[in-house]
């Protein structure tokens, strides 16, 4: 548990954020799918706030509140879940339709 | 009896007998059930007691003298799963020693949170003329309205009960009251409103039922969280009737839920005024899908409904509490109150309601049963009817 605390464990994270967000453009360039400055914003909204459905999870487990854990998992997981959804049918405004979808069409 | 009656009677089926067989010694054997003993309750008021004397609501505890130490009246009022039953010790002076709840029929974590206002700790200590009954002080810190306002309303009952009987006070009558207020509005207009949509076409009936499905979902649900569970059906199959005075709300909805299956054939409480169906509905129209399951599933699905209501109904009948039939995620979803079960079927049911129609009214809800079970009265009824007036 002590990894958790460390300094490593934090630049680990940040990298794999950075990762991510790489995989994220190159994945929404392929797909046809156009993101200006705006779903930029939600889409960064929506990870730290799937981050923060995680964190309270965990630390709640980690103060051994399992029903915390458990009815604020549900709640955020939920949010979460229905914020997603959401934010995918936003994502797809704008998308070229008649392209090749993805890359294995092509 | 004519050969067509005779048929019409044969068609019962026999798992209709069976349930309500079953229904009724549930029934018989819940209200059977010897009632709560006050005795033991009152030495708990008064440690100090050697003997208790009196009836009908009040009792008296006495010393080894025989000299009175106090009296304890009992105090009754509805809650929302049947009547609940409260004691209250009053001394010599006029001042109340305890309070405590002998009998209830409260959902278990309603209750306690009711308790937890600390209204009964408030009371004790208090000169009689001087209790403040104010239940919508209790009602603000705990949410759980009817067993707040059962509480309030029973320890007034019981202290009147003491006061007029043995200090010759003539405490106000104890009656609550008449509750006419945003939530009853609200129903008698969602009703009006959803009965109108029925004689309309096109897209104005489907605006006026968006509309009606909005404001129950706002003013039903997240404002009062008061939606029609199968907790009210119960507690009028066990035979409670709550106050109409404190309780419009309660026969608002569950007569306005029967008498439209059986006038139109099929609920306009789930098509335009349950809170929970416009949950569904708006997260159906995020998701965008309508998947449609295979038809096996679907019938084991409604097959596994009716088993669960069935067993959550004759449970509480045998204990005589009707809120324990209630399963439903009302509360979790409009107060954030309930058990684990509660949150994982709302976890389910909200997930599902992103691809799939209406999830928890086709596979989950119990009114749905009682729906179907009203629909084949009214189809019953109608053949009856007609083959009455073909002879």
């Amino acid at each position: 548990m002590e990894f958790f605390n460390s300094h490593l464990f934090w630049f680990l994270e940040g990298i794999l954020f950075c990762l991510l967000l790489a995989g994220f453009k190159v994945w929404a360039e392929d797909r046809h799918i156009p993101m200006p400055f705006w779903k930029w914003l939600l889409v960064i909204g929506w990870v730290v706030f799937a981050g923060f459905t995680v964190a309270f999870i965990g630390t709640s487990l980690g103060e051994r509140e399992a029903t915390a854990a458990a009815k604020g998992g549900i709640l955020f997981g939920i949010l979460t879940v229905v914020a997603g959804v959401v934010i995918w049918r936003l994502l797809m405004i704008g998308r070229r339709t008649g392209d090749n979808d993805t890359p294995a069409d092509a | 009896m004519t050969t067509t009656r005779r048929r019409t009677l044969r068609a019962v089926p026999i798992k209709y007998v069976l349930i309500v067989v079953a229904l009724a010694a549930a029934l018989f054997y819940g209200r059977s059930r010897s009632g709560p003993q006050i005795i033991p309750h009152v030495h708990a008021l008064f440690p100090g007691a050697v003997s208790v004397e009196g009836s009908n609501g009040v009792y008296a505890a006495l010393d080894r003298h025989a000299n009175p130490l106090g009296w304890a009246g009992v105090g009754s009022a509805s809650g929302y799963g049947g009547p609940l039953l409260l004691l209250v010790g009053i001394d010599p002076d006029g001042r109340v020693v305890g309070a405590r709840v002998i009998e209830h029929r409260e959902t278990p974590l309603f209750f306690q949170m009711a308790k937890a206002s600390r209204f009964l700790a408030a009371v004790t200590g208090t000169a009689l003329q001087e209790i403040d009954y104010d239940y919508q002080r209790v009602v603000g810190v705990t949410g759980a309205s009817r067993s707040a306002g059962a509480i309030t309303a029973s320890v007034r009952d019981a202290v009147a009960n003491v006061a007029n009987r043995q200090f010759g006070a003539q405490l106000p009558s104890p009656r609550r009251p008449f509750e006419f207020g945003v939530l009853e509005i609200a129903l008698l207009v969602l009703f009006a409103f959803a009965i109108a949509s029925q004689y309309l076409n096109g897209s104005v009936r489907g605006a006026m039922r968006w509309g009606c499905q909005l404001s129950a979902l706002l003013v039903i649900g997240f404002w009062k969280n008061s939606p029609l569970t199968i907790a009210k059906i119960v507690t009028l199959l066990a035979g409670y009737f709550p106050s109409l005075r404190s309780s419009l709300s309660f026969y608002v909805l569950v007569t306005g839920f029967a008498a439209t299956v059986l006038v139109f054939g099929s609920s306009i409480y789930c098509s335009h005024v349950c809170p929970f169906g416009a949950v569904q509905r708006c997260i159906a129209v995020i998701g965008g899908k309508n998947t449609r399951l295979p038809p096996w599933s679907v019938r084991y699905l409604r097959s596994m409904r009716t088993i669960i209501v069935f067993l959550a109904v004759l449970a509480a009948l045998l204990v005589s509490r009707p809120a324990l039939a209630s399963y439903e995620p009302f509360a979790v979803m409009f107060a954030l109150k309930g058990g684990l079960l509660q949150w994982f079927l709302l976890l389910i049911v909200v997930l599902a309601s992103l691809t799939i129609h209406r999830p928890w009214c086709h596979f989950f809800c119990p009114m749905r049963v009682c729906e179907n079970a009203l629909q084949d009265v009214r189809e019953r009824s109608i053949h009856w009817w007609r083959s009455r007036r073909n002879e």
